[in-house]
């Protein structure tokens, strides 16, 4: 049981970290190198929050619109001109990502930060003591997702988003303004990631850099699942128990690069990843 | 309305190109194109391959860069508006190249042509009008309707909105001479209610059988031009096109 609630809340925690970079990468075709900037920006978002004095989760709202509103400036000024230029675009974004990072510890340090838990304690769940704040990001990956796939699949902006990945230039000549929509893409998906920031906060420590070792499993995962929802969800778990087997029964350190090696062999067998089924 | 009285009345430009270039990179593939379509006027844009007629639709369109020349709808100059801002001046498009997205239902493709759902209903009933039989299949996915079936999906959502002008691309091709003929009717129904077209096509007949005028583009020229009514319409137009 314990293991089984490993694998699960491992590939939550995945599943929360990575689904804003599959969101812009689906819609806006370019691999956003300054997610673990914006995981971060949420991390500190955090902080803030906890030396304010405020309630510890009211980083997460705090940290969306926080994201949401980088993403936008980050959107308009920087990778909105490079959208015919893919490669420039993930230079751009990774030296955003160089940027931010430098102003955070120009603001805060490079010290670790302390923030408190969002969710103390353990649980009797299944006939086994569980952490309270694992099985609660299970939950929130959960509301993640669903409110994902009800956007996706319910609203307009869903609609058009999905018109945009599949076929832009005929989205373009509908009348859908493609631009607005790759902003508001662009601003949820840095939404979120600051989001997933918040929520790594009782799990890891956070510094400048933190978002940075998050930023390559997220992109193997991103890249298996090839702009998918349901694949990234797919991915995640099957990723997320290699992760827990390995570190389990083989060993701790390759079991922390299982996300990146098992996807790079996925993607050396099948291009199109999970997407494929 | 009855073809003499449009032919009486004074045509005013629902659409006028003057001296029109445009292409793509280092290639000039629209050279120089004086072309009006009237206020409830239809005109064919014929030619082979090639020759810059879905470039001229989409520099009209916003969706190729204008390089010379200057494009006017109702009067209004063009230049630098999007495509969005097109529709809503009352341009519609059906175009030839990936018309539809084919994994999404009909609905959601028709959804896609509407600035707000809460105009939707209103816009599927004139679609019911043309095309009856798409209201029993809304839930249907575009890609799995007949050749046929996706030309009047994508002719139908073009008129939903009822457009003052409405650019159409090679909508004849590869579907069965009932279905041109099917198509045809509503074209004329919609000309004869003021709708304004300008129709991209390679199919001859069809084409001077449905236009009010022609003209024939080559490498990115117009090389002839006259009403499609004249007797010697189809001579003229075929020898262009001859190889």
């Amino acid at each position: 049981m314990l293991l089984l609630l490993d694998i699960l809340t491992t590939a939550a925690i995945l599943f929360i970290v990575s689904i804003g970079l599959l969101a812009i990468f689906g819609v806006l075709k370019i691999i956003n190198f300054a997610h673990g900037a914006w995981l971060t920006v949420g991390a500190y978002c955090a902080v803030v929050t906890a030396k304010l004095g405020l309630n510890p989760w009211l980083a997460l709202p705090l940290a969306f619109v926080v994201g949401a509103v980088l993403g936008g400036l980050a959107e308009h000024f920087i990778i909105r001109p490079l959208y015919r230029r893919p490669l420039d675009a993930i230079l751009a974004t990774w030296g955003l990502g160089i940027v931010v990072g430098q102003l955070i510890t120009l603001a805060f340090g490079r010290d670790v930060q302390l923030t408190p838990n969002l969710f103390a304690g353990t649980v009797a769940f299944g006939g086994v003591e569980y952490s309270a704040y694992r099985l609660v990001a299970l939950g929130i990956a959960l509301v993640i997702g669903t409110l994902f796939a009800l956007t996706i699949e319910r609203t307009r902006l869903g609609l058009s988003a999905r018109a945009v990945i599949m076929n832009e230039t005929l989205a373009r000549s509908l009348g859908i303004d493609t631009g607005r929509v790759r902003l508001v893409v662009f601003m949820v998906g840095a939404g979120l990631a600051a989001l997933a920031g918040v929520l790594l906060t009782p799990l890891t420590s956070v510094d400048p850099n933190m978002g940075v070792s998050w930023l390559i499993g997220a992109f193997m995962l991103v890249m298996v699942a090839d702009a998918s929802f349901l694949a990234l969800a797919a991915a995640c778990l099957v990723f997320g128990a290699a992760q827990v087997l390995i570190s389990t029964f083989v060993s701790p350190i390759l079991g922390s690069i299982a996300v990146a090696v098992l996807a790079a062999l996925v993607l050396r067998v099948s291009p199109k990843g999970f997407s494929r089924a | 309305m009855p073809e003499a009285a449009r032919r009486s009345e004074p045509v005013g430009a629902a659409l006028a190109l003057d001296d029109v270039s445009s292409g793509y990179g280092a290639i000039s593939i629209v050279k120089g194109v004086t072309l009006s379509v009237g206020q409830g006027e239809i005109v064919a844009l014929l030619g082979k391959n090639g020759m810059g007629k879905t470039t001229l639709l989409k520099t009209v369109l916003g969706m190729v860069a204008l390089r010379g020349g200057g494009i006017t709808i109702g009067g209004q100059a063009l230049s630098g508006l999007s495509p969005a801002k097109l529709v809503a001046l009352g341009v519609g498009y059906a175009p030839q190249e990936q018309p539809l997205f084919q994994d999404l239902s009909i609905r959601d493709n028709l959804r896609l042509a509407v600035p707000s759902d809460r105009m939707l209903p209103g816009a599927l009933e004139r679609l019911f009008g043309h095309f009856p039989f798409l209201k029993e299949r809304l839930g249907q996915r575009a890609g799995t309707l007949s050749g046929g079936e996706q030309k009047m999906l994508i002719l139908g959502r073009a008129l939903m909105l009822r457009p003052r002008l409405l650019l159409i691309d090679e909508i004849s091709e590869g579907i069965q001479p009932s279905m041109v003929e099917r198509l045809r009717k509503v074209l004329l129904a919609e000309r004869d209610a003021g709708l304004s077209m300008l129709v991209v096509e390679q199919h001859v007949a069809f084409a001077l059988g449905l236009a009010d005028r022609y003209a024939v583009l080559k490498l990115g020229e117009i090389v002839d031009s006259g009403s499609a009514k004249a007797s010697d319409a189809r001579e003229r137009v075929i020898d262009h096109l001859a190889v």
